[in-house]
Order: C-alpha cells, then structure tokens, then sequence
C-alpha cells in the first residue's frame, strides 16, 4: 500500500463522530472504519489516498498544531482554547453548522447587581472585602477565560478548574461564577444560573481545520480543496 | 544567566553567602522556605494574574502547587507557622530560587529561575524605623557587594490612600479609587466615568428596585431583595450573600442619584499620579497640589519626609533619587513605602533590589491580628552582572 496523500483527524465517538460520519457521507465520500468496529483508522470511499484517523476531539487540535495531520475535525473552542497561536499554527477551512456550543460567563441568578463583565471588578472588590479572596471562577477554559476577563479588564479572580458538572460549583460552594459552554440554556437555568449580557466568549461550532505546518504538496492542497468543497456542501 | 553553569552557581553563591552573612550580623535569621508552596496562596491573594506569571501545576494527589514565584509569600506563611498568634517581632533572611515564566522567553534580564537574597521584618512596630531599617540595609548590601554607582526610586502607597481618604467623595466610590488604583488601565477609565457622571445603564432590575431602594437602610433593602428573589422563584445559591448583593444594589441606586466626582477632584488626583522628581521637591509639589485642592495629607507627607531624613542622617545620598506616585501600582499587598534600587544602563523593570510595607498580607494569610511587615529582596543575577561578576 503507498502512503497516503493526505491525513484527516475526525472525532473518535460521540456526536461529533456520529455527525462528521453524516456530512460525508451526504458529500458522496462514505467514511469507512477499516477492519473491526472498534479501528482508529478509516477511509473516505472515492478518496483512496485519503487515511481517516479517529482521534478524540481534544487530541485532534494537537495534531493539528505538530502538522501531523493536515486536516481535521473538532470545535473551534476546543483549538482557541489549547492553542495560544492559533493563526500561525492552523487554518479555520470551513464552518461545519453541527457542534454549535457558546461559550459564556455565567453568575448566580440572584445576583441581582451584576448584569455585565464590567461589575464582575467590583463585586471581586466588595467579596475581597468581606471574604478576604477573590472570586473563583470555575472552568475548563481556562485560557479562554483568562484572556476574556483580561480584555474586559477584570483582574479580581482566579480560575478553578473543573472538568464536569461546571454549572454545580457556584451552588456547592467551590466558585462563585462559571465559564462553560451551554447550547439551550436549560442547565444554566436549572442550576439558577444567568449569562452575563456581554458575557458571551465564544460562539464554537464543528469546523474543518487545516494545520499549517503539515507537507502541502500539490496533491494534497487538491484533495483538501474536494473536502472543503464536499462538506461545505 | 541563571544558576545554569557550575562557575556562574559558583560566582552567585559566592555573592549571597556574603550578603547573608551582612544580613545576619543585621539581626536577621536566616531560614529557608519550601520552594513549593500551595497555589491557592498567591493566586487568592495576587490573583490570576499571577497564574500567568508562574510555574502552577497539580500534583497526583490533586493539589494545586506552585515553584514560588517570590520568597515574600512564603516567608510571610513561615513567620505564621513558628508564630500563629502573629504577636511576635521577628526578622528573617533569605537566599534561594524563585520562579517566573517569561512569555517572551527567558533572557539574562528576564531569567525564568533566579535567585533572592533577601530580609522580611515583621511585627516592628515604629514603621518609620523599620522601613529605613529595611532600606538601609538593602542599599548596604548592594554596596558591599561592589555597586557604586545606582539610584533609588520611592514610592508610597500610603500616601495615596491617605489623599484618597481627604476627598470629599462618597465611601463607595472611595473603595473603588483604592481597588481600582492596582489596575491602572482601568483606574483611569473610572476616573472618567465618575467625572462625566457617565452612568453605565442600570440593568432592568437595578432600574426596577433602584426607585424603591434608593436611601433605604441596608436591612430595608435586604428585605426588598428578599421579597423580590422570592416573587421570582431565584434562590440564593452560592458564597455571596444576600448582605452583599442588597448593599451592592444600594451602592448602584446611589449612583443613580449621585452628581458626577468634581472635575478638580478627578484633576487632582491625576495630578498627584504624574509626580515624579527628586524626593524633597516631589514632597514639596504633592503638598502644593493637596494644599491647593484645601485638602490635608500632611500627616502622611510629613511620614514621608522624616523617612527622607533618617535615611540622610544615616549616611545615603538622595541627590540622584527619585519619588514616583506612579511606582508600586503592580504587587496588590504593598500598603506603604516601595523602593527599588536601580544600577546604571539597566531598565527600570530590571532593578537589582526592591522592595516595601506590605501591612495586610498577614491577615489575607490568616494572622488573627495585622502584622506590620516590610521587606526587600535583591536580585542576585542582576547585581553579580550589575557589578561585573558574571559574562553576559
């Protein structure tokens, strides 16, 4: 077998796999598991010199920024978040309209005064004050978040990380405001939680991404063109 | 630069063994912090800035750690171990690494690793003794270590929190000129806002209860808020109380009403914010400006000048020294004097020693009672290649 031309990263499970695998196979290029089940490698049906790596979302941006894929699958949050340089490292191809999540910035309910970033400085004032810390921010974004709160010139925090159930922490005790993604809002909601009006950091879908430092030769610029083509429908 | 190759570690230590030696014929013990230390320490208290600024990683047990990215913290934290009821004077010193990450990489100036020499005294209570204590001691230890040539930047942060507490402003708007001092971008920001009464639209609910909470009493108000989080099914979820968020409302109906901060006041105090010149005529034009305005900061001037004078009689030279309001604006716990020591053809981010009162930090830590501290720490690459003792 020759080596293949061009190598494209896609999600390994969930609906992120499940919707790539729809998009191709609406594009005419059916993505095919080799051997078992369960394979971490593929094909495109029509793209022989095409090798599909099933990879997690995560590991995907990685992959992409070492330039061991050319293209690949994953949420635009997930790459500006592990990527602090992005437009020297990868290139957004097209947007894919599946994966649609915001990124927000999130605070109790009843905080009755705040409604934008700007008082998030202030409440870290009078909480400073009163509890003798900062307001803790829990995320799993957290150079995201760092580099939002900076531009809207919010210094008074500090990040916890967390990794699940986010939208818990502000009720149990361990932060006081959340960034976390949400897509209805319902969550938010049931966990007496509000968006902030200009809290919104990001708004993430699926996208086709081609990492800059991969080897563009000729035929592999063509086929990223096709599937550019293809998906973009 | 840093303690990289055997002879520079060898030159380094050479150099610190002496000044600690100086140090401990001064009275000061020397100790040895942990090099890690908990994150939740700085990052509580400098914030997440620092974050940025350090080596901050969690261990297999979970903990957020930190390399410790100044000694200060961590001898602060050693002085509340040996001492928990924080009653006791004490004077520490110290030499070991610390740890920055540069983002735009390390450098010979900018090392990521780096050594401090340094002192911390705490619980002295004549400040102005302790502070040029401190001071002298700091000039002392670069001189001996063959620095002829250098110049002392002042600061005081007191003295803008004593001019802050002299306007005739509203108290809230006082604890925001002190916050927001320690953000200078946005501190001129507010300055603006406050001048032009420029009032940011108040959100549909402080509007609603602003007409109903204006002027009431903080136990009205709580109630007023309780009433309404319960007609709207919100419960009160997380560390922030109901005391918090009715006074924060309070404080935002009062803004609603408020005429805007004088424009002289908001002048002077930019006026204060761009002094910079030789000690004396620095004291000579903050007293102008304050006088000016009729307000009275003469208790902290005075503070400041006798510092002046103490450190004369004791033999410095100030004739190439500099008093800067602006200087200090970076480390939230510095509360009065900052110093720093700066060598010739080096940048004024890149002094070989610096310094300053740091009277809060020990209860943020956990004393029981406030701690009077001041501390400096010289950065001992920067004052081996100040003096020659390294190849750059």
């Amino acid at each position: 077998m020759t080596a293949p031309s061009l190598v494209i990263a896609v999600p390994s499970k969930g609906r992120l796999k499940e919707k790539a695998a729809a998009l191709f196979e609406a594009a005419g290029y059916t993505l095919r598991v080799k051997g078992h089940e369960r394979g971490y490698r593929g094909q495109l049906d029509g793209l022989p010199d095409v090798a599909v790596e099933y990879t997690s979302a995560a590991e995907i941006v990685h992959q992409l920024r070492a330039g061991r894929v050319h293209l690949g699958i994953t949420g635009e949050d997930l790459v500006r978040e592990a990527l602090s340089d992005v437009d020297s490292t990868v290139e957004f191809v097209a947007p894919l309209d599946f994966g649609h999540a915001d990124v927000i910035v999130a605070v109790p309910e009843c905080w009755l005064d705040v409604s934008r970033m700007a008082d998030l400085e202030d409440v870290a004032e009078q909480f400073a004050r009163n509890h003798g810390r900062g307001l803790r921010v829990a995320t799993k974004y957290m150079n995201l978040t760092r580099r939002f709160f900076a531009k809207k010139g919010v210094t008074g925090y500090r990040i916890v990380e967390s990794v699940g159930a986010t939208e818990a922490t502000p009720a149990t005790g361990t932060s006081e405001l959340i960034v976390d993604i949400t897509s209805t809002g319902t969550t938010l909601k049931a966990n007496h939680l509000k968006v902030l009006e200009d809290g919104l950091i990001l708004k993430s879908e699926a996208h086709l991404i081609a990492a800059k430092r991969a080897g563009w030769h000729p035929r592999a610029a063509e086929l990223r063109d096709i599937i550019a083509r293809a998906l973009a429908g | 630069m840093t303690a990289e190759s055997a002879k520079a570690f060898e030159a380094l230590e050479g150099q610190a063994r002496e000044l600690v030696a100086l140090f401990g014929r001064a009275g000061y013990e020397f100790v040895a912090p942990a090099i890690l230390q908990p994150a939740g320490v700085f990052l509580d208290q400098i914030g997440e800035q620092v974050r940025g600024r350090s080596y901050v990683f969690t261990d297999l047990a979970g903990e957020e750690l930190c390399l410790r990215p100044d000694l200060t913290v961590p001898v602060s934290r050693l002085y509340l171990e040996r001492h928990p009821q924080a009653g006791t004077e004490a004077r520490y010193c110290y030499n070991g690494p610390a740890f920055r990450f540069q983002p735009l990489g390390p450098s010979a100036t900018h090392p990521r690793e780096f050594r401090q020499a340094g002192v911390e005294c705490f619980g002295a209570a004549d400040k102005a003794a302790a502070d040029t204590e401190v001071l002298l001691l700091a000039v002392e230890a670069v001189r001996s270590a063959g620095l002829r040539d250098y110049r002392l930047r002042f600061g005081d942060i007191a003295l803008f929190y004593a001019l802050v507490d002299a306007l005739d402003v509203p108290e809230r708007w006082r604890l925001k000129l002190r916050h927001y001092f320690w953000r200078p971008p946005s501190f001129h920001a507010l300055l603006d806002k406050l001048a032009k009464a420029e009032r940011t639209e108040p959100n549909d609910v402080v509007a609603k209860l602003g007409e109903t909470i204006a002027g009431k009493s903080q136990e009205e108000a709580e109630d007023i808020v309780s009433a309404y989080l319960d007609a709207n099914g919100i419960p009160i979820v997380g560390n922030r109380t109901l005391r918090e968020i009715a006074a924060r409302l309070l404080d935002q109906a009062a803004d609603l009403y408020a005429d805007a901060l004088p424009k002289e006041v908001a002048t002077i105090i930019e006026y204060y914010l761009a002094v910079e010149a030789a000690p004396r005529a620095a004291v000579d034009k903050i007293g102008l400006i304050a006088r000016g305005a009729g307000l009275d900061i003469d208790g902290a001037l005075a503070t400041v000048a006798r510092r002046f004078d103490l450190l004369e009689e004791a033999g410095v030279d100030l004739s190439g020294a500099i008093l800067s309001t602006e200087f200090g604006r970076k480390l939230e716990y510095y509360s009065g004097l900052v110093f720093q020591i700066e060598a010739p053809g080096m940048d004024e981010t890149e002094p070989v020693a610096g310094g300053g009162r740091y009277d809060n930090l020990l209860t943020a830590l956990g004393a029981p009672r406030p701690v009077p501290a001041v501390g400096s720490a010289i950065h001992t690459e920067r004052l081996l290649a100040a003096v020659g003792g390294t190849p750059s």
